[in-house]
């Protein structure tokens, strides 16, 4: 298959939307609120994102990109360089199986799945943190988190589906046009 | 109807085995970053710099049109307010006028005490103030992210940040006209400490919630909910008597705290130049 210039620059920016878009969706959860919890919700456009991206457009959503997200979560969630990276891989490598194995139509069985998983790496980055620090984590700020990640799930992964009709479906046009 | 693949080649044999070894190679990168951190080798800072460098401005700028609109808010609520806080700030100055001059009495009395007990003060220490642009806290880690503005390069990685009620935490990485602070509610955050009553000493130690534990009391300590607990400057790594916590809870097997600010509301800091580590003239003396 010969692989064109724009259609390789095409392949490049498609690469880019997923962290892109999750990284304006962070940038945004910066806008300075008085509420703790406010916090806690940073990290879920990364969870939400590599689930969603993972499970709907694997071609375009690769273990790089997932490297990617976890560098820059390290970076806005000040934790230590490596942790976030390890622990994205492994929300990845969950949401892989899990494309694998089930056949996900309904959004209510997507949702549910995405709790387990991230419930899974929750639990993973916490060892890793109780370890690297010999401090356990308290788990009542663990729940919060992960029912915070879940509940805003939907919403986050509406906007990745907005993100993907409106940008990605482009290129896919743009083969029919070609065929 | 089936999503083909188009953007990337498909996957054979081969792409799969690279793939599998990629991904190994990864984790492998993973775990030696958190290694890399947890031995300090200054590669890690580094890379952190660099990207706080990036980043930091970008945060920064997205901030500004909310920060704008919060003080337009307390600027409005505060004209609304201006006739009671007028007759508040008169009562206040009658006190503060009787308090001046038993000010002055004990300013006289403490020297006189000062002398007979051969007492010197800590050196003076100069600071900077500097104003936070993000609050970067959740389960796994609690810091601030401060705008240096002018100065910044007299800033160094372990500096104490305070606010007008105590400890905020220490200078954790500086890059450009930013700068990083862990607080002291961060995990890995352990301050000696004396109860400010009883001068029972402690070490107080973070978990990324809101709350402080106190360990290594004591068995016969006398503290008290609600007793400030300061810093007791064992070790030289902090002054002393900077306030720390106020003594929340006592239990049978714990003793938590709860620090004196609060991360959402604070927006202005000062960085106490305060370096414990010696300078490279000391440290070669000692060699």
């Amino acid at each position: 298959m010969k692989v064109s210039l724009k259609n390789f620059l095409t392949a490049i920016l498609a690469f880019l939307v997923p962290i892109i878009s999750t990284l304006v969706l962070i940038l945004i959860l910066f806008i300075p609120r008085d509420n703790s919890y406010w916090n806690f919700l940073r990290q879920a456009p990364f969870y939400a994102g590599i689930y969603f991206w993972q499970s709907q457009r694997p071609d375009i959503f690769t273990f790089f990109s997932a490297f990617i997200l976890g560098v820059l979560a390290d970076v806005f969630g000040s934790t230590p360089l490596g942790i976030n990276i390890i622990s994205f891989l492994v929300l990845y490598m969950i949401a892989t199986q899990i494309s694998q194995h089930f056949n996900v139509k309904r959004f209510s069985y997507s949702w549910l799945l995405f709790s387990a998983s991230t419930l899974l790496t929750l639990f993973f980055k916490a060892a890793i943190v109780s370890g690297a620090y010999r401090h356990f984590i308290p788990l009542n700020l663990l729940a919060i988190e992960w029912l915070l990640i879940v509940a805003s799930y939907p919403l986050f992964a509406r906007i990745y589906i907005w993100t993907e009709r409106r940008y990605i479906h482009l290129e896919e046009r743009y083969e029919k046009v070609q065929s | 109807m089936k999503r083909q693949r188009v953007l990337f080649l498909k996957e054979n044999y081969v792409l799969r085995v690279l793939k599998n070894f990629m991904v190994a190679g990864l984790f492998a990168i993973a775990l030696l970053l958190i290694l890399v951190h947890k031995i300090d080798l200054g590669v890690i800072s580094g890379v952190s710099k660099t990207v706080l460098y990036i980043t930091a401005p970008i945060i920064h700028t997205i901030t500004l049109p909310a920060e704008g609109l919060s003080i337009a808010y307390k600027k409005t609520s505060e004209i609304m307010r201006v006739y009671q806080e007028n007759e508040r700030l008169k009562k206040q100055n009658t006190q503060l006028f009787l308090l001046k001059d038993r000010m002055k009495a004990l300013k006289a009395e403490n020297r006189l005490l000062k002398n007979l007990l051969h007492h010197f003060d800590t050196p003076d220490i100069s600071s900077r103030t500097a104003r936070v642009i993000a609050e970067t806290g959740d389960a796994f880690a609690n810091a601030l992210i401060l705008y240096l503005s002018k100065d910044a390069d007299q800033i160094k990685p372990g500096y104490i940040v305070v606010d007008q009620h105590g400890l905020v935490g220490r200078i954790e990485l500086v890059s450009g006209k930013y700068a990083r602070v862990t607080l002291i509610t961060n995990i890995n955050s352990k301050i000696p400490v004396i109860a400010q009553k009883s001068r029972d000493r402690g070490i107080l130690t973070g978990n990324n919630s809101n709350e402080l534990k106190l360990i290594f009391t004591p068995l016969l300590a006398e503290l008290n909910p609600g007793d400030i607990l300061v810093t007791s400057g064992v070790g030289g790594g902090l002054p002393p008597d900077i306030p720390v916590a106020r003594i929340k809870k006592i239990g049978i097997d714990s003793i938590t705290a709860q620090p004196l600010f609060t991360p959402s509301k604070i927006e202005i800091v000062k960085i106490l130049f305060y370096d414990a580590t010696p300078s490279a003239h000391d440290l070669k003396e000692l060699e």
